[in-house]
Order: structure tokens, then sequence, then C-alpha cells
């Protein structure tokens, strides 16, 4: 059913990453993006991803979610490593094909890009599994409420951001009722070739086209019954607090760019 | 005649998440030709996913829906063909008008059959008879029609189709009281010209008291019971439990026994209802 698609990936917890202050951990995501690409050596990388592992680890999530994250991106790392084992040469040569040459450091270099890809998108959906969409959106307004300044209005992109979303569920039902629908007037979605299906979801298209219409008139009326003016002077119901655990979360987050600092350091003296 | 039977029907949705719900269990009855069977329920006790099983759009979990005696999914590939005798109307049928005049949306059924345009234009002409929409109408867009006007609009798309059995959803939900008594005009003479079997759900008991044969009750995915109008709005205790209701005449009606006024409490319609007080009161049918 087309309804049982749940959106945005959250997950839902009560761990410590889902207790942090959403503005924290899109600050935390940011920082171990670039966390992830200081390590110059293994021992760094192995201590980034150690750190990612204990994150992991303490969000509860089942690693069946995990893993489904990565998924789609496989193709793209073995894409890359495919590349850099080849482009990427130095070290003994283990194999000599015509122009191509796979070298012990064409291979290093490939599982080192690798495992930073793999970092990264751990990472950054772990921000999507512990937030909610709407926490996340507040995150983005109050991240975003500097660029006042250039005359980009966070409050109103946040507030479209947020009604999307709150959308997607409602037209995904609708859809399903109106293919329904025309299906009882003998309407033949599931055969044919690619133009006859596209035709086939005319008279899916255009209800939905008009109900959206329909929907947004009524929401814009509703939210204008209630005052509605924009950001300016707004408060909210639930307003973002940032407590110790936010603090002390990213102190931890600081002292590993500082550790992989220093593992750098360590790297070059031992080489 | 065509017959509509529903042996030991159960569906589950999301079968296998954590989302698993048994929305239908062990639903069994048989229609009977050209009734009109009424079927009411609280909200989310399974009428609108039963209903949706008659004519192939969910396929049961467990059990089988039989259309003169053949189970409808015996050929998948076929089952369009199921679609065409069962028609549906589904609740605010209205919102799935899209062509750009009436005409070609009330034949979109049709011309799905295959039929050569000559019969098209007979049934999509009929059928805008049967609910009432005058010739001059058929040309203009959907959107230049009035709220009751779109929803028969809508229902004569599914009646162009001539099923033998016609399925409607809650068709007089959200119209104002003219447009209902419309409505349900407009189906019993389909009902009455054409000779098909007709399925009625229906949130209001004062619709099914006027038009229905025999009601089926639905509570939390099971029938509770199949009988009569008379037979089902009789145990006035048991749908309350249920969560439902008698007619609104019928509960003044026991409301006047319970004060001592001796009057049958065996009347679901208004007009029953003036049949057995004016006696009483002294007049006669005519003043």
């Amino acid at each position: 059913m087309l309804t049982d698609i749940t959106i945005g990936q959250y997950f839902p917890g009560r761990s410590l990453l889902h207790r942090l202050d959403p503005r924290m951990k899109l600050l935390l995501t940011l920082l171990y993006m670039v966390a992830v690409f200081l390590p110059r050596n293994w021992y760094g990388l192995a201590a980034a991803a150690g750190f990612l592992l204990a994150a992991v680890l303490l969000s509860r999530l089942p690693l069946r979610l995990i893993w489904r994250s990565v998924k789609p991106i496989l193709f793209l790392v073995l894409f890359t490593s495919v590349l850099n084992i080849f482009y990427v040469t130095g070290g003994t040569t283990l194999v000599h094909w015509g122009f191509l040459r796979v070298t012990t450091q064409g291979l290093i270099t490939a599982a080192f890009l690798s495992a930073r890809i793999i970092c990264l998108i751990i990472g950054s959906s772990l921000l999507t599994y512990t937030t909610t969409p709407t926490a996340l959106t507040d995150a983005i307004e109050a991240v975003l409420r500097p660029l006042k300044i250039i005359r980009i209005n966070a409050h109103e992109l946040a507030m479209m951001m947020t009604i999307a979303l709150r959308f997607i569920p409602t037209l995904m039902e609708e859809t399903h009722k109106i293919m329904s629908a025309q299906k009882a007037r003998g309407a033949d979605m599931e055969s044919g070739g690619l133009l006859r299906r596209i035709k086939a979801l005319i008279p899916v298209i255009i209800p939905l086209f008009i109900s959206s219409f329909r929907r947004a008139y009524d929401l814009a009326m509703a939210m204008e019954c209630r005052c509605y003016r924009g950001g300016e002077g707004r408060t909210r119901m639930k307003r973002l607090r940032t407590a110790g655990r936010d603090w002390l979360t990213l102190t931890v987050m600081l002292a590993l760019m500082i550790g992989l600092f220093l593992l750098n350091q360590l790297g070059s003296v031992l080489a | 005649m065509a017959v509509l039977e529903v042996q030991n029907l159960t569906y589950t949705y999301a079968a296998g998440s954590p989302f698993e719900k048994q929305a239908v269990h062990a639903v069994s009855f048989c229609t009977r030709p050209g009734e009109l069977l009424g079927i009411i329920g609280h909200t989310g006790s399974g009428k609108s996913t039963l209903v949706q099983h008659l004519n192939g759009l969910l396929r049961p979990t467990e059990g089988k829906v039989l259309l003169d005696g053949e189970d409808i999914w015996e050929k998948p590939k076929e089952i369009r063909r199921v679609r065409f005798r069962v028609g549906m109307v589904f609740q605010y049928p209205e919102y799935q008008l899209f062509e750009d005049t009436i005409y070609k949306d009330i034949a979109f059924g049709p011309r799905n059959m295959g039929l050569d345009e000559a019969e098209i234009d007979r049934r999509v002409r009929l059928a805008a008879g049967y609910v009432g929409l005058p010739e001059e109408l058929l040309d203009k867009s959907p959107f230049d029609l009035s709220g009751g006007e779109k929803r028969r609009a809508a229902i004569a798309g599914v009646m162009a189709m001539e099923p033998d059995i016609l399925v409607l959803d809650e068709p007089t939900a959200g119209l104002d009281p003219r447009g209902r008594e419309r409505v349900l005009s407009l189906i019993e003479d389909y009902r009455a010209r054409s000779g098909a079997t007709v399925l009625l759900v229906s949130h209001s008991m004062e619709d099914i008291a006027r038009v229905a044969d025999r009601v089926l009750v639905m509570d939390q995915g099971t029938v509770a019971m199949l009988d009569t109008v008379q037979g089902v709005f009789s145990r006035a205790d048991q749908l309350q439990a249920m969560g439902l209701t008698v007619p609104a005449v019928t509960q003044i009606m026991l409301y006047l026994r319970e004060q001592g006024v001796d009057v049958g409490t065996d009347v679901y319609t208004v007009s029953q209802a003036v049949e057995r007080l004016l006696p009483l009161l002294g007049g006669d049918a005519g003043c």
C-alpha cells in the first residue's frame, strides 16, 4: 500500500541522539563531515569510524536500518573505487594489463576513500533517523536565520518545507483513492508500453492536481483565519533549548577533531 | 441476473509489517438478484475494505469472491471484466472527474470496455438521463457544475458501464437534504429500470431504512447481522452497542412507547410514522 510508506526516515526512539537539540545535531553532522576528511592515515580513519560506531550504538537503531542507508550508495562507492584503482599509481605494481595498471597505492587509496564515503553516509543518515522532519525544519530555520541580511526569509522556506512534508502522506492517500476509482471504471494502468502507461496516468494526475490546488486554497484560507502573518514576532509552542548534553556532545566532537589532527601529526612522525 | 457471493473473506493490511491490521475477518454473505442491500457499520468496521473486494480492487488475503459462482481471481489478468460487471462508486466520486466535458467523462468507462461509438453514445445519454443531467450540461466542463451535479455526473460514469451489480460507498455524504433525496431516488430509479442488484454503504440509517431490502451490519471486521430492515432496526440495543443507531423516527417511537403511548415501534420512515400517529391524534391521512 502506498500509505504505508514512511516519510522521511525518522525512526522513533528515546536515545541520547534522539533527545539532542536538532540544531546541535545539524551542527554535529556538519562537523563530523569535516572530521571524516581530516585523517591522512589509517589511525585517524579508524578513530573517526570508531566514533561513528559508538554513535550508532548509542542511537539504538536497528542495524538493518543503517545497512539500508548504505545500500543505495554502494554502486557509487564501487565506481569511485574502480576509478581510483586504475588512476592512482604508486607503490608496487600488482597487475599490468595494456595501459591499465593496478598498484598497491591505488588499492589503498580506493579503500580509504570508500571508507570515508560510507562514514559520511552513515553519519548523515543518523541525523535523519533520529530527528523528526518537523524538528529538522525547525533546526534549518534556526540555522538559516542569519541569512535575513541577504533577504532570504528562513521562516518562509522552513514553513514551505513543513507544509510539503505534511502533505506527502495526504497526497499519497489521495492518489491511491483516485487510482482505485479510475480502475473501477476500467482504467488499465498495469499493461501496455511506456507511452500507453503515461497516457493511462492522465485520469489520475488531473484530479490529483485539481485537489492539490483546492487543498492549497483551503490551507491558505485556514492559515489566514488564524492570523498567520509570516515569521515576524511569531512565538512557538515547542522552543528549541540546548541542554547540558548538547554542549557535552559538542565537546566530544571537538575533542575528536583535535584527536584526528594529532593523529595526523603522529602519522607523519612515524613515517 | 448476477449473484455475488463472498466466502470467508479475510483481509489484512500491510501483512508482515509492524503496522499489520486485520480489517475484515471471515466475512461471508450472498446477494439476492435485484435486491438493494444496505451495508452499515461504525467508522473502521471494515465496510469500505469489504466493498473494495467485490470488484477486485483488493485481493482477499484469505477467502473468495464469487461472481455467478466463479472466483473473480481465477484469471487475474481479466479482472477488468469483473469491474465492468460490478460497478463501484467511491466516496466523493466527483473528485475523480478529469475530462474536459461531462460527456467524455461519462464515456470513460464504456470506452475502456472497448464499445463502438454508437453504443458509447447511447449509454452516455441513457446514464445522463438516469441521473437527471440535462443534455445541454453534457458539453460543459465538470468545473461549471454544482457539487450535486458533479456527484450525479460521476455516478452516471459508473452506471454507463451498465453493471449487473452496482456498489455505492456513501453516495449521499456531504450533500444537502435535497441532494441526498435526489441521489437516493436516482439509485432506486436505476435499479427499477435496469434490474441490477445494488449494494449501498451508508452512515445514514434514514437512507438505509428508506431504500434497502436487507441490511448487512458490520462490526469490527465481521458480519454482525444480515437481515431485513425490520429485523435489523428492531434490535436497537444491539446496534447501540456497536456504536450505531436506529433511524431518528424509530427513536421517537421508542420514546413514545416508553412514555406510555400505545404505538408500534416497527416504524422506520417518516411516512410510516405519519400512518401510525395520525389515527392516535384523531385525524386521518387526508388532513
